[in-house]
């Protein structure tokens, strides 16, 4: 990946114009200069000229930034913001010898699946003990089985059974000989730990569509949650693991149902992998194969809901950043939704809107996280949707937690699971 | 440089929170559309005027600078701490406190976002017309200390026309209220006329009470392409001497029109200038006003005019148009832009001057803007790495200037003089206007503390910020 002293020219591009004012989530909320890109980049600027040093001052700014790519998307110069703070963020964690974000929390967690699934399990055993039932809190969220821990913040709970554990994933280890399309699935921690469902529906919808689909089960953390803190070395180990397990099968496409990791599989790996020209033809042809499971459905499949209830009566959709603007996937996950015939369907005002989740914010700063998340979920209410759905597990667990505190009765759903 | 007890009552008045000497914050607010940075000492965020009006008394007896500070997307260097000092931001001040819909205005504080204001009055069914390109990230407090205007000039005219009055706290202190609640008033001095347009150096604007109009039934998008950019601006003559008013007529030249096809991935096929007019009102005269639009469009050589359809394709088309600014220095690595205005029958003439100045100088300048009202971006494209090329850049600025002037026109229609222009007004004003002036200045800010280094040449003061470079 491009170090930052290699992205002066990309600094440079910045006419301080200000049109990201217009655009940013967490300038929304702090309503400083330095929140949006155009301080941000003044501020990165500066530190690599040697004006500033890695001040605490330097590094909360870094932080407080959902790396949701809304600035880069309104740059009329096309400034590549995101790549910026990326190699800020490595730059900072790699001279501090220490986490910018919570990169220590992965380093334990996520190094391997199986430390992670280890480390799980306890805490699921303990969970019974140690979270609140949600029903206590509030008798609005009754139909969701969600604890709650400090603060009022809602977290999702830790699957009873993971889902690469589940027998629909076990029982899909490689690709069959049926001469249709081999789709390798990808779970990603999200859909693993925490909404199996969600993995589960995927699968059935991929078989219904026609696909030969099948789960690797050595794959790992994409390591996106690693990289938005700064941790390269550590995306970079996840990277190539996955790459290895995915490379030993023979398949046409690589899908996932979470943007985040969709969006990590795609570009995330060649950036940290770039150090090693030998692995270039490699990854190429590894991301070339990773689709979004909507753009997959709709785009190759041709897949069309048979009339699924949603036992809702209207939906919208929020577009997850890393789909919407990293992947380019819009239309599709409407599609779909459209396509059920049981689905009213509304757009809600700023459906791009970030739902604050991101760049490790809401480990980072969950005061800042949660009030972005306010304008989203006044966008839902104001939308009068009772189902809300998005197609990834970040912003699922986001939206659960900002409904919940702003008192919004409406359910989160993924796209799979309503169509 | 401030004393620690400066910095200490600063801290006092705003609270600990919204004031900041760290080099971080003040990097942040060191610049603005204008890209040539001045740190300031301080950054203040106070909530409203008593606040201010205590930092404006202290800045008198300690002698140091105040800047107010918008959003920072002036074109001109308003908001630059040239000679260092307190910024003050208003970011902390964007309450819209009162939208009346009986007598159609609005109160709002001065750091509201110009975009926000008009969503929120539009869900009233009414309208705050000025719409500078910047609207959906400047402030009303730097629209009215700029008297900011755009594309709806034409027709509804600029911020000046939407101030009823102002709460503003004078360079030395006291608060005062200016402008009447009603249609009417002549009772003394026109004092919000005169803040309005003073680029922050004659009063920090901390309340403004607007006009707001019903909102127009419907709203008609007419896209026009000319093969010659001289029937263009014979077109734009035409549509004014045929008495229609259109809300918007902007007009694009073939530069501009490239970057556009390319930012917007829109296909213009190869014209060498287009107009984008719109026409608003009821149903009935919008329909009878865009026939006769483009009536005049296709006798004056237009090779196409058709109707932007769908709200998606007009979006799509004014957000090419905002884009056009910041996107030229994709072309070249940089420009002086500088915003023009000739009376209206005189646009052909200044295209045509400015073409011949462009060849002269063997320099691209793309033209566009609104050319409804006469003003024209006129946008010197050039490397300023090659000094013979920025010579002639900076040459071919100030013949534009002078054609402008010839054509009985003035050198800013909107950007304000700030810093970058300050050395042109003797072009323009006569020694007994800028003396006039500097009078008022000196007589409401004697010891000259508020948004020190703007307007007025100096004899010999920093003039780093020579262009603007930005664009818009
Ligand atoms: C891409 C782009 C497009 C633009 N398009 C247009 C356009 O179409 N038309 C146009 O007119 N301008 C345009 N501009 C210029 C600029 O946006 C306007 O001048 C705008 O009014 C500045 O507002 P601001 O909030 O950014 O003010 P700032 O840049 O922060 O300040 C501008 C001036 O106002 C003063 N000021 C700010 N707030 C106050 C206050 N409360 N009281 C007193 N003084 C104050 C400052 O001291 C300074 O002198 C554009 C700029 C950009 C970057
Ligand atoms: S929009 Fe782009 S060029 Fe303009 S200030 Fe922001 S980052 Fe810089
Ligand atoms: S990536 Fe998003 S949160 Fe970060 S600066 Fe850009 S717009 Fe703001």
């Amino acid at each position: 990946m491009r170090k930052l002293v290699e992205l002066k020219y990309e600094l440079d591009k910045c006419v301080k114009c200000g049109t990201c004012r217009s655009v940013c989530p967490t300038f929304r909320v702090l309503g400083r200069e330095t929140a949006c890109a155009r301080g941000k980049l003044t501020l990165i600027d500066a530190y690599s000229s040697g004006a500033i040093g890695l001040s605490d001052a330097y590094l909360k700014h870094l932080k407080e930034c959902t790396l949701c790519g809304a600035c880069r998307d309104t740059c009329p110069k096309g400034v590549d913001t995101v790549a910026i703070y990326n190699a800020a963020r490595v730059d900072a964690v790699q001279k501090l010898g220490a986490p910018v974000a919570a990169s220590l929390v992965f380093k334990n967690l996520l190094e391997s699946s199986k430390v992670m699934d280890a480390a799980l399990k306890i805490a699921t055993r303990l969970q019974g003990l140690i979270f609140k039932d949600a029903t206590a809190e509030s008798g609005l969220l009754s139909r969701f089985s969600l604890p709650v821990i400090g603060k009022g913040r809602l977290l999702p709970p830790l699957a009873r059974e993971f889902f690469l554990e589940t027998s629909e994933a076990r029982g899909l280890p490689a690709p069959a000989k049926t001469g249709k399309a081999k789709v390798a699935f990808y779970a990603g921690c999200g859909v693993n730990y925490l909404m199996p469902d969600v993995g589960k529906a995927s699968i059935e919808i991929l078989k219904k569509a026609g696909a030969d689909v099948f789960v690797p089960s050595a794959q790992v953390c994409c390591g996106m949650p690693a990289f938005a803190s700064g941790d390269a070395a550590m995306a970079r180990q996840m990277a190539l693991k996955n790459l290895e397990v995915f490379e030993a099968f023979d398949c046409d496409y690589i899908t996932t149902s979470c943007a985040t990791c969709g969006h990590g599989l795609k570009h995330m790996f060649a950036d940290v992998l770039s150090d090693n020209p030998e692995l270039s033809s490699r990854i190429e042809a590894f991301s070339a194969k990773v689709i979004d499971i909507n753009a997959l459905l709709v785009n190759v499949l041709k897949y069309r809901s048979g009339g699924k209830e949603t036992g809702g009566k209207l939906v919208t959709y929020h577009d997850p950043c890393h789909l919407n603007r990293a992947q380019n996937v819009r239309n599709e996950p409407r599609e779909l939704l459209k396509s059920n015939k049981n689905i009213a369907f509304k757009e809600m005002a700023f459906p791009c809107s970030c739902c604050g989740l991101g760049g490790g914010l809401s480990l980072t700063n969950y005061d800042l996280s949660i009030e972005i998340t306010e304008r989203k979920i006044e966008s839902i209410r104001a939308s009068g949707a009772d189902i809300v759905a998005t197609a990834c597990p970040g912003c699922m667990v986001q939206l659960r937690d900002g409904l919940h505190k702003y008192g919004v009765n409406a359910r989160v759903a993924h796209v799979v699971e309503l169509i | 440089m401030l004393s620690e007890i400066v910095k200490r009552e600063l801290k006092r008045i705003v609270g600990e929170a919204n004031a900041s000497f760290a080099k971080e914050d003040l990097l942040c607010y060191s610049y603005d559309a204008t890209n040539s940075p001045y740190l300031p000492d301080a950054v203040v965020f106070p909530s409203g005027a008593e606040e201010i009006s205590l930092i404006l008394k202290m800045a008198n007896s300690e002698g140091f600078p105040v800047i107010p500070r918008g959003a920072g997307t002036g074109f001109s260097g308003g908001s630059l701490p040239v000679e260092g000092g307190v910024v003050v931001s208003t970011e902390r001040m964007r309450k819209i406190i009162e939208i009346d819909t009986e007598n159609l205005t609005a109160l709002v504080e001065p750091g509201v976002v110009t975009w926000e204001l008009q969503t929120e009055v539009e869900k009233l069914g009414l309208f705050y017309p000025p719409d500078p390109t910047s609207l959906k990230f400047s402030t009303i407090g730097g629209n009215i200390a700029e008297c900011a205007g755009g594309p709806r000039a034409v027709k509804y005219g600029v911020t000046r026309d939407y101030v009823l009055g102002l709460e503003a706290v004078l360079p030395t202190g006291e608060i005062i209220t200016t402008g009447v609640r009603t249609a009417k008033g002549v009772v003394g001095y026109d004092l919000t006329r005169l803040l309005v347009g003073s680029e922050g150096t004659l009063g920090i604007v901390t309340k403004a009470h607007l006009k707001l109009l019903p909102k127009p039934e419907t709203t008609k998008t007419l896209l026009a392409l000319f093969p010659d950019i001289k029937d263009a601006a014979k077109a734009v003559s035409a549509i004014i001497r045929a008495k229609v008013v259109p809300s918007t007529l902007e007009f694009i030249d073939s530069a501009c029109i490239k970057v556009v096809e390319e930012h917007a991935k829109m296909d213009f096929s190869g014209a060498g200038a287009v107009l984008l007019i719109e026409a608003d009102g009821s149903a009935e005269s919008v329909e009878k006003e865009a026939s006769t639009i483009e009536k005049i469009c296709m006798e004056s050589r237009a090779s196409s005019v058709r109707a932007a359809t769908g709200k998606y394709e007009v979006k799509d088309l004014w957000k090419a148009r905002r884009a056009i600014s910041p996107s030229l220095l994709k072309i070249r690595p940089d420009k002086i832009n500088e915003d023009v205005v000739v009376p209206r029958a005189s646009i052909p003439d200044l295209i045509a001057g400015i073409e011949d100045i462009s060849k002269r100088h063997n320099l691209l300048i793309a033209c566009f803007g609104h050319a409804g009202d006469g003003n024209i971006h006129v946008n010197v494209m050039y490397d300023k790495k090659n000094p013979v090329e920025a010579a002639s850049a900076e040459d071919a600025v100030v013949e534009a200037f002078r054609l402008t002037l010839r054509l009985k026109g003035t050198i800013s229609g909107e950007h304000g003089v700030g810093t970058t222009k300050s050395r042109f007004i003797e072009m323009e004003l006569g020694p007994a206007v800028i003396d006039a002036m500097k009078r008022i200045k000196a007589t409401l800010d004697p010891k000259g503390i508020l948004n020190p280094g703007k307007i007025f040449p100096k004899a010999n003061g920093p003039q780093k910020a020579g262009f603007a470079g930005a664009g818009k």
